[in-house]
């Protein structure tokens, strides 16, 4: 038997947990928390035996109801059958699943990070009082983000995406009786709406153009077109940057990230949800999926490359000055995924997914450690932190292993992913964005170190450090785990053995030989890493530099205010809403008050006064109405006989008024 | 042999008595019979068209039969409104029907 053609099953479980949780989560002991976990268990087994499958080269020779799936030769596996059918559309729209290599990939990211979250939840969420709702909704978002990956059509993805949407609303709000978890999960649903509207208006064009929204007909058709010279490259930068807009929005690239540093306001796992397996990575996902259209259209690359690059740099120095330990959490999510989609951007596709792949152990392993820290201090403000280390020392240890694989400072999974991505920056010949990339890097070190310091170094800042204590096992072990992770998924792609880059790739995979560029820059990167490293330790281990003395005048005072603020965008959007859009909304609702409804009040108006006229003219009398219907019979039979065939004798018999010669045969 | 047009002309003048009737009586009950004698009229020529243009097609003559039985239920409902207008208005008046215009 073959897993993978159960691979349907994958999302289906812990969709179809969702109600059941719902409904009957209260009979379960840890209130849905228990079959939660089962599911999302289920799915990733069943991950781990389709990917074993996949990497044995295990597949079905012809899959697929409609027999055009492909085995054997190809490393994919294909299944479809149709959802609706359109007249003048062979195939109609379908729902299927499409496994390859990259959706291997993200399966083993999204479930496996997705049960260790649930299981740490068990624990984080053991005082509250909605457990079901939560437990229902989480596996709601995980069994949609998987079916976004399985998915072999943009239509499928796109429904899915919106689901992810949905499900992101309603965790990022699940504690809605919070004013500011309603606007955020607001927030959030709005600003990637905006996105998503461009991913929509870019499946039509792809519709219109291709004549089908399946992964591996447009890619045959592309393969055609470029055959036969005849690419439209307009019209592929056209699609590119349409999906990309999507991409920006759910994956928080500049200038649609704003939502993501508000989405902290919901659960902390949800959070590392958000960041490690689900929301996010979907953007990233989705540029790599669809990157048989943009590697034809260079314009497109370079735009996602330079959009990926800004966002990198611009929420790396926004991250320099959160207090919030989740805060900057956020903006080293959001400038990581800058990372992923430069390296898009300039053609590093396996540095990306690799990025993708490791990024989502770390951030996973650093929010569930926040969320380990906020459960011991019911506090995010890293100012009433210090000294944590001696309280919750496999917390702490395990942070720091995180931050260490973020920052690159030693061999551990961010260290490789990150100076690959830099080594194909500096490869594209772009030096803006090369610049860009390692000055990202060198605030990164810093910021993530300033976090741990402030959290787990020094001295108690406050009282509740005293009364906190290392978190229960269930939440400490998915913590080692992850932090295991962390450690050994670089290994799996260094440059000497880079397993990684020919198991995830696009095309052929050149074989790239470790040269002196490689090395000087993975020195370059590493030398980074430790200037922002000393510079943290400086200013808030050794405490040897006050940091208020840099940003109390001038243009440090400036430039801190600038990051502050979050570069003012939020009041952009702000204003712009409500000078512009309310406006237009005030506009619009006197529109509809004077013109529409006036007018249909005149009518009716209109018709009453009529009526109220008209009513003398009767008398109510039944005889009365019935003259009137025999005056109106003999009137119509004369008009038959005689004003009909003159108006006919006078327009030349074309309309044929009096062909019912009704009189005939009667001798009139 | 009695020609089709006498027929004719006696169901036109029952027709024309009976619309008098309709539109000049102001008892009730009198309406409703004269409303049978103009259905009455029309029964008289579906019955002469059968019996003239196709002797033994009787599709017309089932038609009259089947107008019979409409208008016997037709007086039936009407004889039903009009108990209930001389409960309420203790006349059989049509000219006081007049609920038409309010």
């Amino acid at each position: 038997m073959m897993w993978v053609e159960w691979a349907w099953l994958i999302p289906v479980i812990p969709l179809v947990a969702f109600p059941f949780i719902l409904f009957f989560g209260k009979k379960d002991p840890k209130e849905g928390g228990l079959l939660a976990v089962i599911a999302v268990g289920a799915a990733f087994v069943l991950s781990l035996l389709v990917v074993i499958d996949v990497t044995q080269g295990n597949l079905p020779a012809v899959a697929g109801e409609n027999g055009h799936g492909e085995g054997g030769g190809a490393a994919f596996y294909e299944s479809s059958t149709t959802w609706v059918g359109l007249p003048g559309m062979d195939r109609g729209l379908e729902v299927g699943v499409f496994v390859d290599h990259l959706t291997c990939l993200m399966l083993m990211v999204v479930s496996f990070i997705g049960w260790l979250v649930v299981i740490f939840s068990v624990g984080y969420m053991a005082h509250d009082d909605r457990k079901p709702r939560y437990y229902a909704e989480i596996s709601l978002f995980i069994g949609v983000m998987l079916g976004l990956v399985i998915a072999n059509n943009f239509l499928m993805l796109f429904i899915f995406w919106e689901l992810v949407g949905l499900c992101s609303y309603l965790l990022i709000g699940f504690w809605y009786r919070k004013p500011e978890a309603a606007a955020a999960a607001k927030k959030a649903f709005l600003v990637t709406r905006v996105g998503d509207i461009l991913f929509l208006v870019g499946l039509v064009v792809i519709y219109n153009y291709f004549g089908t929204l399946n992964f591996q007909e447009i890619q045959a058709q592309l393969a055609t077109m470029l055959g036969e010279h005849a690419l439209d490259v307009p019209m592929l930068t056209i699609m590119s940057l349409l999906l990309f807009g999507g991409a920006v929005g759910k994956s928080a690239q500049f200038p649609l990230h704003v939502w993501l540093p508000d989405a902290m306001e919901g659960p902390t796992t949800v959070s590392a949800l958000i960041h490690a397996a689900t929301m996010v990575n979907a953007g990233v996902y989705l540029v790599a999926r669809g990157y048989f259209l943009f590697e034809h259209a260079p314009d497109a690359l370079l735009v996602v490359a330079w959009i990926g690059a800004i966002t990198a740099f611009l929420a790396a120095s926004m991250a320099l000055v959160q207090n919030d330990i989740k805060r900057v959490l956020a903006y080293s999510t959001v400038s990581q995924l800058g990372y992923m989609m430069l390296a898009l951007g300039v053609g590093g596709y396996s540095a990306s997914m690799f990025h993708l792949q490791n990024h989502a152990f770390f951030k996973a392993l650093l929010f569930l450690g926040a969320g380990s820290v906020i459960h011991a201090m019911d506090t995010n403000d890293m100012r009433k932190m210090g000294g944590l280390h001696w309280k919750m020392k496999l917390t702490s240890l395990t942070m720091l292993v995180g931050v260490i694989a973020i920052t690159g400072l030693g061999p551990l999974s961010g260290f490789w992913s990150k100076d690959e991505i830099i080594l194909y920056v500096f490869k594209s010949g772009n030096w803006p964005l090369f610049v860009l990339a390692v000055a990202t890097a060198l605030m990164t070190a810093f910021y993530m170190f300033r976090l741990w310091f402030m959290t787990f170094a020094g001295k108690p800042r406050s009282d509740e450090v005293g009364h906190a204590h290392e978190s229960p096992y269930v939440m400490a072990v998915p913590l080692v785990i992850l932090a295991g992770f962390s450690i050994m998924t670089g290994l799996i792609g260094t440059p000497v053995s880079p397993q990684f880059q020919s198991f995830i790739r696009f095309g052929e995979h050149g074989e790239e030989a470790f040269d002196l560029t490689a090395g000087a820059l993975m020195g370059l990167s590493l030398a980074v890493a430790w200037i922002g490293f000393g510079m943290a330790a400086l200013f808030y281990y050794l405490r040897s530099a006050n940091p208020a003395n840099y940003v109390s005048a001038g243009a440090g005072k400036a430039i801190h205010t600038l990051l502050t603020q979050k570069y003012y965008l939020d009041h952009l959007y702000y204003g712009f809403a409500e000078k512009v859009v309310y406006a237009f909304t005030k506009l619009c609702d006197a529109f509809d008050i004077k013109v529409i409804d006036g007018a249909v009040n005149a009518l009716g108006d209109g018709a009453v006064g009529a009526g109220s006229r008209w009513r003398k003219w009767t008398s109510g009398n039944v005889q009365h109405y019935a003259v009137g219907i025999v005056l109106g019979i003999c009137m119509l039979l004369l008009l038959l006989r005689f004003a009909l065939p003159a108006l006919d004798d006078l327009l030349g018999g074309w309309p044929g008024l009096s062909s019912w010669h009704w009189w005939e045969g009667w001798g009139w | 042999m009695i020609p089709l047009s006498a027929y004719l002309v006696l169901s036109a003048l029952l027709f024309c008595i009976g619309l008098y009737g309709v539109l000049t009586r102001r008892s009730a009950i009198v309406t409703l019979m004269s409303i049978d004698i103009m259905l009455n009229s029309a029964n008289i020529n579906f019955v002469a068209f059968s019996a003239y243009s196709s002797p033994f097609d009787l599709s017309g003559q089932v038609f009259a039969l089947l107008a019979i039985t409409t208008a016997a239920a037709e007086v039936a409902v009407g004889l039903a409104i009009l108990l209930v207008v001389y409960r309420v208005k203790g006349r059989m008046n049509v000219r006081l029907m007049k609920e038409l215009k309010w």
